[in-house]
């Protein structure tokens, strides 16, 4: 039973992550209509910038360098790559072009730091259990819970609330309508592709303090987040986020059981909501009819 | 109408050619055989995307499929090469016909994601299932069996097997040819235009796209199947989403467009790829700006630029 | 027996009545026009006849029959095809090509992986003959994103014809176009009508193009049927003059 427990938390982390990931994709797959095949590229840049900055920032200041930096590459990024694409038609290319990037930048990294993993340090305070009875409650885990969740939560307001949210939300019903309305969609497109990227640069530093750091973990992080918004319904972004915790918690569970097939029921859920529930479990209908 | 024979004729015979001349400019017969395998691949890919616009970026899963049909046939069933390409050919293909329906009613973006997501669905079950397909070292033990001809045996060294491929890619080519100039072939393309229109025509457009998935996930098996032949080897990264991505470039980078672009996109990138990575430890990274190239600066790929060209003036 | 009837026609979208309490009768063989201001609810009674959606009451008949249920491609099957007022045609492929869908489509040929030498000659001499009468048999090699406005919505209401329609409907066939391109479509619309014998609805705002073809018009606005008659009829009565010449003029 408690082996069940560690399981599944270790999964609600993984899956906090996951929640991560899917929320930035999800904001730039909807708003700027890009898969960004390079999002765990900027997963990794978060956290190996982080990395290289602890010894100078130290923990606390690299979790806010990392993710800020990797804002700010995005927006180079949707500046001088994505923008001259916007107008073409055909989605291949922004996948193509993201894709090449995600090699790019995988390829950097294990240039700089090297193929082997590197130990992310986390503050000795972190390190220990909160509880007695729940070993696997530590420190780390619970701030890994606590800024994921203010996070998202921050996220959402900011959607919710502020002018620049609300023209985002507009924005992914109908761009055309919010460009004649005299928004400038330019400013718009770029600030949410750096928001994603910055969510992106976030779960990176967070999972390097639990998983520890390789060049491989952007892919590793990547796919899961895509069955998370499928899951959890293209166009809702709360959908995006408890996809990522459900299939997190799910993969986590089936360690328990069935170790073998830990990676595989992520996919199997995937198809059992695709063939009973197309659209996600909160998912809107028409998007991308 | 002459020109398209002349054509034609000058490509089947240097394809026909090849274990003579390839050599005399550098290559090696096994060269020309992987280029076949990868233009085959692409070209099945290319129906679905380039004919009737559905952007698969997970078509390495039907290609590793058929190339663990093949080594599983080989090594478990019968050492019989023509009945494991069948085998391999019907497990991709048969894989993309299920999948079919849970695409059908999206586009763009999204029927990519989930082909992805499918893919990757695949390349972990082959993972996982270890015992059988040997897990991430792959699959090993098999070995392409010569083929027999009543009383005649023919060994399938490399220049013999480059003619089986070569067989193989000509008859499904041949195929693909007839099914593009046929009507099914119009109605396919009428989609890719314009989807919209197509429906407001009374066709019922995702039965076409189903077809269309179905039959590229056949052709794209088959390639995958002869890829395992010619290494007598595979392994899960040939059912990897880099695969997946490799074969959309290749499409791409030919023309997607044009019926023989995938041919010429196979033999840039393998060539690019097999020099770059010969010349640096970061072949990678300009194999990724090969990607954003061709977007950016080619998105029409080499033949498109012909035919731009040839239109213009 | 009229070709097309609607009976006590309404729509609602929400809170909003966009058709209300419309009828109307149209014989085979006419040539009828629906005019109206914006938002009088014309594209929504073009999109309801094609069956885009079912109406909220009222029944909708086609040849004496009601086909409230039927969907949009089994509307297009029985004869009811329509343009679109933003041309909706197929960009990279030549006129020929465009047209080849639409015979194929009547054809019911979309599926076949092949086709006989002899067919595959029957349905391009069937594209040649949509081409003459169309007027586009000179730019049949073109591909139509390269066409002039005036022709691509040319092409679009000959794709409409190789679809065999017993009743087109044209949105808009003129919108956009300048003197020449406008004089070329009454002129096919007229051909289409007298020699082809072929009934047709249109919605036009160009009120010369109106009243200089159409046999009947019917006038809508905020909804509902304002009047219906000949030209001579409709441009006499004073509610229309109000409602919508008179803004005009």
């Amino acid at each position: 039973m408690e082996l069940l427990l560690y399981d599944a938390f270790n999964g609600l982390i993984v899956g906090m992550f996951y929640a991560l990931m899917a929320l930035g994709l999800s904001m730039i797959l909807t708003l700027n209509s890009v898969v960004n095949m390079a999002h765990g590229g900027f997963l990794i840049l978060g956290a190996y910038l982080a990395f290289t900055l602890e010894p100078y920032l130290g923990f606390w200041g690299a979790l806010v360098a990392g993710p800020v930096i990797a804002m700010v590459f995005g927006l180079i990024v949707e500046r001088v790559l994505i923008r001259p694409i916007y107008k073409r038609e055909d989605p291949v290319y922004s996948l193509l072009l993201t894709f090449g990037l995600a090699l790019i930048m995988q390829d950097v990294a294990r240039t700089i730091w090297g193929p082997a993993g590197l130990p992310f340090a986390i503050p000795d305070a972190l390190n220990s259990p909160l509880s007695s009875s729940f070993f696997f409650l530590t420190g780390y885990r619970a701030v890994v819970v606590a800024i994921a969740f203010f996070a998202v939560v921050g996220l959402m307001l900011v959607m919710r609330y502020t002018r620049i949210g609300i023209r985002i939300r507009a924005g992914i019903r109908d761009l055309e309508t919010v460009s004649g309305l005299g928004v400038n969609i330019y400013v718009l497109r770029a600030v949410n592709f750096g928001a994603g990227c910055l969510l992106a640069g976030l779960a990176g530093v967070l999972a390097a303090g639990q998983l520890g750091l390789t060049p491989t973990m952007g892919d590793s992080l990547i796919m899961p987040s895509f069955v998370a918004i499928i899951v959890g319904g293209v166009g809702s972004f709360l959908g995006s986020v408890l996809g990522g915790l459900l299939i997190g918690v799910a993969a986590g569970v089936m360690t328990t059981y069935y170790p073998a097939a830990s990676d595989a029921v992520i996919y199997g859920i995937m198809a059992l909501v695709l063939i009973v529930r197309p659209r996600g479990l909160m998912g809107q209908e028409g998007m991308f009819e | 109408m002459n020109s398209r024979y002349v054509r034609l004729g000058v490509l089947w015979l240097l394809l026909l050619t090849v274990p003579w001349w390839l050599p005399l400019v550098g290559g090696y017969t096994q060269l020309g055989t992987r280029v076949l395998v990868y233009a085959l691949a692409a070209m099945g890919l290319n129906l679905l995307l380039g004919f009737t616009g559905g952007l698969s970026f997970g078509h390495a899963a039907y290609y590793g499929l058929g190339a663990y049909g093949v080594g599983l046939t080989l090594k478990y069933l019968a050492p019989s090469t023509p009945l494991a390409l069948v085998v391999g050919t019907l497990v991709g293909g048969v894989a993309a016909t299920l999948l079919g329906p849970t695409l059908m009613r999206r586009r763009g973006v999204y029927f990519a994601m989930i082909t992805l997501a499918f893919g990757q669905l695949f390349y972990f079950i082959v993972v996982r299932w270890n015992n059988v397909t040997g897990g991430e070292d792959g699959l090993t033990g098999f070995v392409r069996q010569p083929l027999h001809f009543g009383h005649h045996v023919l060994p399938l060294h490399d220049v013999a097997f480059y003619y089986l491929v070569l067989f193989c890619f000509a008859l499904a080519t041949a195929i693909m040819g007839i099914l593009l100039r046929s009507p099914l072939g119009h109605t396919w393309v009428a989609i890719r235009e314009n989807r919209r229109r197509a429906q407001f025509l009374g066709i019922p457009v995702e039965r076409y796209v189903w077809a269309s998935f179905a039959i590229s996930g056949f052709v794209t098996a088959l390639a995958g199947g002869l890829n395992a032949m010619l290494n007598n080897f595979t392994s899960p990264l040939d059912l990897y989403w880099v695969l997946s991505g490799d074969f959309v470039i290749i499409a791409v980078l030919g023309g997607m467009r044009s019926f023989w672009g995938p041919l010429v996109g196979a033999i840039i990138y393998l060539y690019a790829q097999d020099y770059l990575s010969s010349l640096t430890d970061n072949w990678q990274s300009f194999i990724g700006l090969i990607f954003i190239l061709v977007v950016l600066l080619f998105p029409r790929g080499m033949l498109g630029m012909l035919r731009m060209k040839a239109r213009s003036a | 027996m009229s070709l097309l009837r609607l009976q006590n026609i309404s729509r609602s979208f929400g809170s909003l009545r966009a058709l209300e309490d419309v009828s109307l009768e149209m014989p085979a063989g006419e040539l009828r026009a629906v005019i109206g201001p914006n938002g009088a609810g014309k594209t929504t009674l073009f999109n309801m006849v094609t069956g885009l959606f079912p109406p909220s009451s009222g029944t909708v008949w086609f040849a004496d029959r009601a086909i409230n249920a039927l969907s949009a491609e089994r509307r297009t099957r029985l004869g009811i095809v329509r343009t679109f007022q933003i041309t909706e045609i197929f960009p990279d492929l030549t006129v020929f090509e465009n047209l080849r869908i639409g015979v194929e489509t009547a054809a019911r040929s979309n599926a076949l992986p092949w086709i006989s030498r002899g067919r595959r000659a029957a349905l391009e001499r069937r594209v040649d003959e949509l081409l003459a009468v169309t007027g586009l048999a000179e730019k049949s090699e073109r591909v139509v994103s390269e066409l002039a406005h005036g022709d691509q919505r040319v092409v679009e209401v000959a794709i409409a014809l190789s679809l065999e329609p017993k009743l087109l409907m044209l949105d808009e066939p003129t919108a956009g176009m300048g003197d020449e391109e406008t004089d070329n479509m009454v002129s096919l619309i007229r051909r289409l009508h007298d020699k082809q014998r072929l009934s047709i609805l249109f919605i036009e705002h160009d009120m010369d193009v109106v009243f200089g073809i159409a046999q009947r018009i019917t006038v809508l606005d905020q909804g509902r049927v304002l009047a219906e008659g000949t030209p001579q009829e409709v441009g006499a009565d004073r509610r229309v003059r109000a409602a919508y010449l008179g803004e005009a003029a």
